[in-house]
């Protein structure tokens, strides 16, 4: 089967993508309603917490740290995808990433705006949060460099701002058929600012192509280094369970494996709500499917690798950590982490399950639960376990305000993802014509030699 | 905020000021028309055998200038600079001097006086506490008397004037005046009082006093409150004295403890061993805590002397006869500890001296509580530790101020008094009876047969809103007034109280709180306007009082206002006191000790109502810094628990923080539980102080009151109340808390940690530390 | 304000421990608690919240593990498995341990938490903007925030307590770290007169304020750097240094017989509290 019909109309490319727009399934704005409810439960949770103070979060001393760190290294786990998928595979001309690229992008932008959200969630002072920027001043106060975090907030910051530039540089031409092909009104408008004059020509052809690798190159190694910037806020710490060299890659295959989880799950709710099923084929789904599964064992292999480090290793009270996550009042939630990162993946190993919606779109979630639930365990235990037992906890259980503004946090995303997709064009029109034309070309050129038999019987 | 507190300084000062020439014209005035002994009397110094001058009193502290008497503050404030003042604690009745570091007008915090030989400049967490006490929000601001339910504000002039015409008609004997402890010149206002209407009922009541002990020692040594000097022993031998808690005077004693464990003398470092069988603060710090069946502390210490005697130690004929049959097999077996630990002590107690025995309320909180403490004080005598180790302390030379101390049998007797009706008017002053009355007395009913009740109080505590009128209290850091504590460090000494800052709730509209002293001065005034007309307020009474006797208190070389202000700036005045010799009689005379009681089938435990540091008799519970102030050996706040030991609660089910009942014979209370290792298995212990129905915001409806449930059962010999002597039961109700405390899920386990780590003292040398 | 005075200052940003070429001069404030004197009465930790406004955080909040106690005292239990705790329990005063290399220092964003030149771990509540990421990192786990707007808070300072707080103290809001300071207003106070003086603070000038309630004076405060003051001589007599992350007495065979240690010694933090061992007697 191939990936995507070779003789697809590039006119019916532009009407499909464009249609997208106009007039989804119902589902749509089902999807869209709770997404505000959500948002609106989370908003008022912080409205409450903003104004009596993060007690009511059911924080303590010392467990100061929550469900907000963990939801906030889930979302920056989660951008990773769309850089994967358009900047990795870019380079690497795996021409299956065109028709879904574009939703992976706006998933990266939108899982870094809910993570930054986070950070302000958890401050104690939010008001103060410019205190973080290393802006002058007379006084010459300055961040303080040597701390993660600010590491941290650097490498967001940034990461946001390339991801966003990378999104729309990579959306220009779609936004030219946009405005080319919408009635008159503030859509129209809209996508005749954003399209900057694009009209196609070679010159501009050109420089697209340089301006968009560009970019693709200067954001891999920033989502490398964002994820184990965010690794260092535990490793660079003197704290048992966090304190672990392999961290850093560690968060990054992390991130990377719930990213792609991430993307399982939105590319069967797109396919279905705009009626993608031309363009985002089962096939290509596979093919995501494989690639997760083999994040998957990446993931597996570092965790078991920490694991091992902290077993064998000299610290005892980092071992302490470990038994008490395995045995402790945190055990069902680690255990569910490890059977939903490691075990679960494996269903995707069997072939008819690659393809499978149903039981792909529940894999999808699992391995995010598992996901979420590892920062959780990461976060949690450490402080409810960690050097000095006279202040050891084990009854820290999070507020409904924290339940309520991580789940918001979901609701937030989805707002933010399904608004865009009502928007822009959540498939690349431009890319997926080339896919179509490279496709057919390269049949053409294989029938011509009449090769097609023999490398369709994999000779070689 | 700042600048108006410093206005509204000025002018009341002013008016003291100008309040002192009128006094110091008045006191010249030589027409009072009664004679010298009696001016003497109505001042304080009735009774004085003898006027000796000050031992160890200096000049005022040179080049101490902040340390400056009230009166002449004016100059000192300064806006951002703190004065300090001395004065004394109110907390407990240790008697501990303070130095409150006053700013702006207002007290901030409190020190202890250096130049104190009771507290040497310590303090203990209710001792720091003392400004919430003065600062509370829940404290009376004016007089109120009770129309049906609730209470009017009424003005001081129509409460007096109701005091008088209640007070017209009755006889000395249909009055009953009940107080706390007191002593100096308050005590001698409240007696002259009382006196005016040949009244004898003054009933002293304190809730968990050492009287007891005071009878014991009284009988072995002839003196109620001997000296115990702890850092001179090299062994002390506790039984149940929580010395470093809530024990006479626990500021005191912890420094000696710090001397005695360091060896000031020798570097010999002393050992502490406490036989108890619930733990206190104290027993937690022993060498060896040795948990002794309820009850039979008294039989330990025979078993001891007995033990003694096996051992060499030369016993007179009526110690050995008293003793014998105390072997060490049956005391083994009647108080639960081995033969092994009792050689072990015995072979201690030869080998260091001297050695120190103390018996604690613990001892003596039982039917035969006073024979318990004069076994135990007959072991202190066979040591050869009086004189040594308890040694005769100084009294002040003046009775008339010497303290009243208060008992348990006082309300007893007030009980019954009030059972049968007999009092018309009844005033109460720093008891509150009806929270610390055992439920079997039933005090609360008894009260209301009092004709009409005074009650004088800081808060709306459980006896004043039984009260019909209630008359409002400066707190301790507004008032004035003399001290003289029980116990007595090195030196006989005097305690000043003076005001550290302007009233809070000042004397607007006649209403207001104002000083006890002022209160029973005005009272006297109704009396014997004659004598107290000098005096235009308490203040004026105490300058007049001080300065009258101010040879013998140590200032005859210097002029009025300097002697005052000196005694005010040191807030001490250090005498010469009396020492009567201790007389060591071996008290063996009457003393037979009953075996242990045989476990009751239907109440099979013991209750021990604890007393904690913090808290004592609940008077200050509505203090938040104690509420929040973990208790040192359960860590739990904000709440009462039942200590049970992990083997009797693995018996009747029951884990860390359920719910269970505990039932006397005279009510039950529910409290969570707490497995507390160190407490005898057949005994359970609730701590006193929490389960106010009133008294404020900080203690009501914060845990359980174990005086409720008390059996009224008495010390034979005392007559005081047996606090431990309650026998109860416990079960489950099914509900369960979280048990709020600091301690962590691990309790008190180190995990492995060198956290708080202790060496073996034969592999330390302390000598030669610094 | 330029980026080049801070790459040129960068080398003084954070004080680290004393190494030799930058001691502590003239003061370095360090402390020594005998464990052996203490008796777990609790005084220092109230005195404590009288002198530095800590809130009370009532039943609710201390449930919830958010009480401010700076000072707390442990208990410990002998872990023995004998029936009875037949030998006490072991109390330990527990506050900020004022590290030299303090985990929580290089860790805060906005460098709210500093090293003072005399050694104290300071922590500024005006540049806090509350990520608690000091106290994720402090070993010790004294470190307290302000989980609610305790001064606005019911019943923390109602009318008439509220004038109890000391005003050389600020009063935290909402959303900052606090911990113990060393009472470092007492010692500016002391600093500040001596200097009038020209003169430095002699040993005794100054006392924090659960040193000077503690009724056993089981606590010691004063100048490491100073030849005079009892606790250089007591970290001398106990072979203590500060800049060692294990103590060559410690090295001996069979341990040493000296009691002064530090806790947690071996993570580097190079805590400037020493701690003298509890003795228990032997004889009995």
């Amino acid at each position: 089967m191939n990936d995507i019909r070779e003789d697809i109309a590039w006119a019916k490319i532009n009407k499909d993508v464009l249609k997208s727009l106009e007039n989804p399934r119902k589902l749509f704005w089902v999807i869209l309603l709770i997404a505000i409810a959500a948002v609106g439960v989370a908003v008022g949770c912080e409205v409450y917490q903003y104004t009596v103070g993060l007690g009511v979060a059911n924080f303590s001393n010392p467990h100061v740290w929550g469900l907000y760190i963990a939801t906030f290294i889930f979302w920056i786990g989660m951008s990773h995808s769309g850089t994967l998928l358009s900047a990795i595979l870019h380079l690497m001309h795996a021409d299956w990433r065109k028709p879904i690229y574009r939703f992976a992008e706006a998933m990266t932008t939108f899982s870094l705006m809910t993570a930054g959200l986070f950070v302000a969630v958890h401050l104690g002072r939010v008001w103060q949060i410019y205190y973080a920027l290393p802006y002058p001043n007379g006084r010459q106060v300055w961040p303080n460099f040597q701390s993660p975090l600010l590491w941290d907030a650097m490498a967001i910051f940034t990461y946001l701002s390339s991801s966003i530039l990378f999104l729309y540089v990579g959306m220009i031409p779609d936004l030219a058929i946009c405005r080319d092909n919408m009635n008159p009104g503030w859509r129209r408008k809209l996508y005749t600012v954003l399209a900057l004059g694009w009209e196609g020509t070679d010159r501009q052809w050109r420089n697209f192509r340089v301006t968009y690798l560009t970019i693709a190159c200067f954001l891999i190694p920033l989502a490398v280094s964002v994820h184990s910037i965010v690794a260092s806020d535990f490793a660079m710490s003197q704290q048992p369970g966090w304190h672990i060299t392999s961290f850093p890659p560690y968060f990054v295959a992390g991130a990377l494996y719930s990213g792609c989880a991430a993307i399982i799950t939105l590319f069967i709710i797109l396919r279905y709500v705009f009626k993608f099923e031309e363009y985002m084929t089962l096939p290509i789904l596979k093919k995501i499917v494989r690639l997760t599964f083999a994040i998957a064992m990446v993931w597996t292999y570092l965790n078991l690798i920490e694991y091992a480090a902290v077993w064998y290793g000299h610290d005892q009270a980092s071992k302490d950590v470990l038994i008490q996550k395995m045995v402790g009042p945190y055990a069902p939630f680690w255990w569910t982490m490890n059977i939903c990162g490691s075990v679960v993946p494996f269903i995707m190993f069997f072939k008819r399950f690659q393809t499978h919606i149903p039981v792909l779109f529940a894999v999808s979630l699992l391995l995010n639960l598992g996901m979420w639930l590892e920062r959780w365990m990461i976060v949690a235990p450490t402080f409810s376990h960690g050097y000095y037992p006279w202040t050891w906890d084990h009854d820290q259980w999070p507020s409904l305000v924290q339940w309520g503004i991580v789940f918001g946090s979901f609701g937030w995303f989805t707002l933010l993802f399904m608004v865009f997709c009502k928007v822009f064009p959540s498939v690349s029109m431009y890319e997926v014509k080339e896919m179509v034309y490279h496709r057919s070309q390269a049949t053409k050129k294989l029938e011509a030699t009449g090769k097609l038999a023999a490398s369709g019987k994999g000779a070689h | 905020m700042n600048s108006g507190s410093i206005k509204q300084l000025k002018k009341p000062l002013a008016i003291r000021l100008g309040e002192q020439t009128v006094l110091a014209k008045s006191l010249v005035m030589a027409e009072h028309p009664f004679d010298r002994r009696d001016f003497l009397k109505v001042l304080g110094w009735g009774g004085a055998a003898v006027a000796l001058s000050g031992c160890g009193n200096g000049s005022v502290e040179d080049g101490k200038e902040t340390v400056v008497s009230y009166v002449e503050t004016n100059d000192y404030m300064i806006p951002s600079i703190s004065v300090y003042f001395n004065s004394t604690c109110t907390q407990c009745d240790a008697g501990c001097s303070i130095t409150g570091r006053i700013r702006e007008g207002r007290v901030l915090k409190l020190e202890g006086n250096p130049d104190s030989t009771i507290n040497r400049g310590k303090t203990c967490g209710l001792g720091q506490a003392g400004v919430q006490h003065h600062y509370n929000p829940d404290r009376v601001r004016e007089p109120l008397l009770r129309t049906g339910d609730s209470g009017e504000a009424i003005t001081w002039e129509k409460a007096y004037a109701l005091i008088a015409e209640k007070m017209k008609d009755v006889s000395g004997e249909e009055i009953a005046f009940l107080s706390g402890g007191v002593s100096g010149h308050l005590k001698v206002l409240l007696g002259n009082y009382l006196d005016s209407f040949r009244s004898k009922n003054h009933f002293v009541y304190e809730a968990i006093a050492p009287a007891v002990m005071r009878a014991a020692n009284k009988k072995s040594y002839g003196v109620e409150m001997p000296r115990f000097n702890i850092s001179k022993a090299k062994v002390v031998l506790s039984f149940g004295a929580d010395f470093l808690g809530a024990w006479v005077s626990p500021v005191h004693f912890s420094q000696q403890y710090a001397q005695f464990r360091k060896g000031d003398e020798d570097g010999q470092r002393g050992v502490l061993v406490q036989i108890e069988s619930k733990m206190t603060l104290t027993g937690a710090n022993a060498d060896r805590w040795l948990v002794v069946r309820p009850g039979t502390e008294g039989i330990l210490a025979l078993g001891i002397i007995n033990a003694l005697g096996a051992a060499g130690l030369r016993l007179s004929g009526d110690v050995a006869g008293a003793v014998k049959g105390y072997d060490k097999a049956r005391v083994s077996k009647d108080t639960g500890v081995s033969a092994e630990q009792i050689d072990k002590i015995v072979a201690l107690l030869k080998a260091r001296t001297p050695s120190l025995v103390l018996a604690g309320s613990a001892a003596e909180g039982y039917a035969h509580g006073s024979q318990n403490a004069a076994a135990i004080n007959l072991l202190n005598q066979v040591l050869g530790n009086v004189g040594k180790t308890v040694e005769a302390a100084e009294v002040v030379p003046f009775p008339q101020m010497a303290p009243t101390t208060g008992n348990t049998a006082a309300l007893k007797k007030l009980n019954d008094g009030l059972a049968a009706g007999k009092y018309k008017v009844l005033f109460s002053y720093a008891a509150n009876p009806v929270f610390t009355a055992p439920g079997a007395m039933k005090f609360k009913d008894n009260l209301a047969k009092a004709g009409f009740k005074v009650v004088f109080a800081h808060y709306l505590d459980e006896t004043a809103l039984q009260a019909d009128l209630v008359l409002p209290l400066d707190s301790a850091l507004e008032d004035w007034g003399t001290q003289v504590p029980e116990y007595l460090a090195t030196c006989a000494q005097i305690n000043i109280q003076q005001p550290l800052m302007e009233k809070l709730h000042a004397n607007t509209d006649g209403k207001g709180t104002r000083g006890m002293g002022d209160i029973l001065l005005t009272l006297l005034k109704q009396r014997r306007a004659e004598e107290y007309k000098g005096f235009a307020d308490y203040y004026a009474y105490l300058r007049g009082a001080l300065l009258k006797n101010k040879v013998a208190l140590g200032g005859h070389k210097v002029d009025d206002d300097t002697f005052w202000n000196e005694t005010l700036s040191k807030g001490i005045i250090k005498l010469e006191g009396h020492v009567s010799a201790l007389s060591s009689r071996s008290g063996t005379a009457g003393l037979s000790l009953p075996s242990p009681a045989a476990i009751d089938a239907q109440y099979p435990l013991q209750l021990i109502p604890s007393v904690n540091a913090s808290l004592r008799d609940g008077r200050h519970t509505n203090q938040p810094w104690l509420q929040e102030s973990p208790d040192p050996l359960t860590t739990i706040v904000w709440d009462s628990w039942v200590e049970i030991h992990p083997r009797k609660a693995a018996e009747l089910g029951i884990e860390e923080g359920d719910i269970v009942e505990v039932t006397g014979k005279n009510g039950s209370v529910k409290v969570q539980a707490y497995l507390f290792p160190g407490i005898h298995p057949d005994a359970i212990s609730i701590p006193l102080g929490r389960g106010h129905e009133a008294l404020g915001r900080y203690a009501k409806g914060y845990g359980v009151n174990p005086f409720q449930i008390l059996d009224a059962v008495f010390d034979k010999e005392t007559g005081e109340l047996a606090l431990h002597e309650t026998r109860v039961k416990v079960s489950k109700t099914g509900s369960r808390v979280i048990v709020v405390k600091d301690e962590g899920p691990v309790g008190g386990r180190q995990m492995g940690k060198k956290i708080a780590a202790r060496l073996p003292s034969d592999k330390v040398k302390l000598s030669e530390e610094i | 304000m330029s980026v080049t005075s801070l790459l040129e200052n960068y080398s003084e940003f954070r004080h680290f421990h004393p190494v030799d070429d930058v001691p502590h001069n003239p003061y370095k404030w360090a402390m020594s608690i005998d464990l052996d004197a203490c008796s777990g009465c609790n005084a220092c930790s109230v005195a404590c919240y009288a002198e530095n406004n800590l809130p009370v955080v009532g039943r609710e909040g201390f449930a919830h593990g958010q009480a401010m106690h700076w000072m707390r005292i442990e208990r410990y239990w002998d872990e023995d498995g004998r029936e009875f705790p037949d030998q006490g329990a072991q109390f330990l005063p527990m506050m900020c341990q004022q590290c030299e290399a303090a985990p929580c220092e290089t860790v805060c964003p906005v460098g709210a938490t500093n090293h003072t030149p005399d050694g104290i771990n300071s922590q500024i509540y005006n540049r806090c903007i509350g990520s608690r990421y000091c106290s994720a990192n402090c070993p010790y786990k004294v470190r307290y925030f302000n989980w609610y707007d305790y001064p606005t808070t019911d019943n923390v300072w109602p009318a008439e307590m509220n004038q109890q707080l000391n005003p050389d103290v600020t009063v935290r809001g909402k959303g900052v770290m606090e911990k113990c300071t060393f009472c470092i207003q007492r010692v500016t106070v002391a600093k500040n007169n001596a200097k009038n003086e020209g003169r430095l603070i002699h040993d005794g000038d100054v006392q924090t304020a659960c040193q000077q309630a503690c009724p056993t004076s089981a606590i010691s405060f004063g100048n490491l750097v100073d030849p005079e003051s009892k606790v250089y001589k007591q970290w001398k007599a106990q072979q203590v240094e500060l800049d060692k992350d294990a103590q060559i007495k410690d090295k001996e065979e069979g341990g040493s017989e000296l009691r002064g240690y530090r806790i947690f010694e071996e993570l580097r933090p190079y805590p400037s509290v020493m701690y003298l061992e509890r003795v228990r007697e032997s004889a009995v």
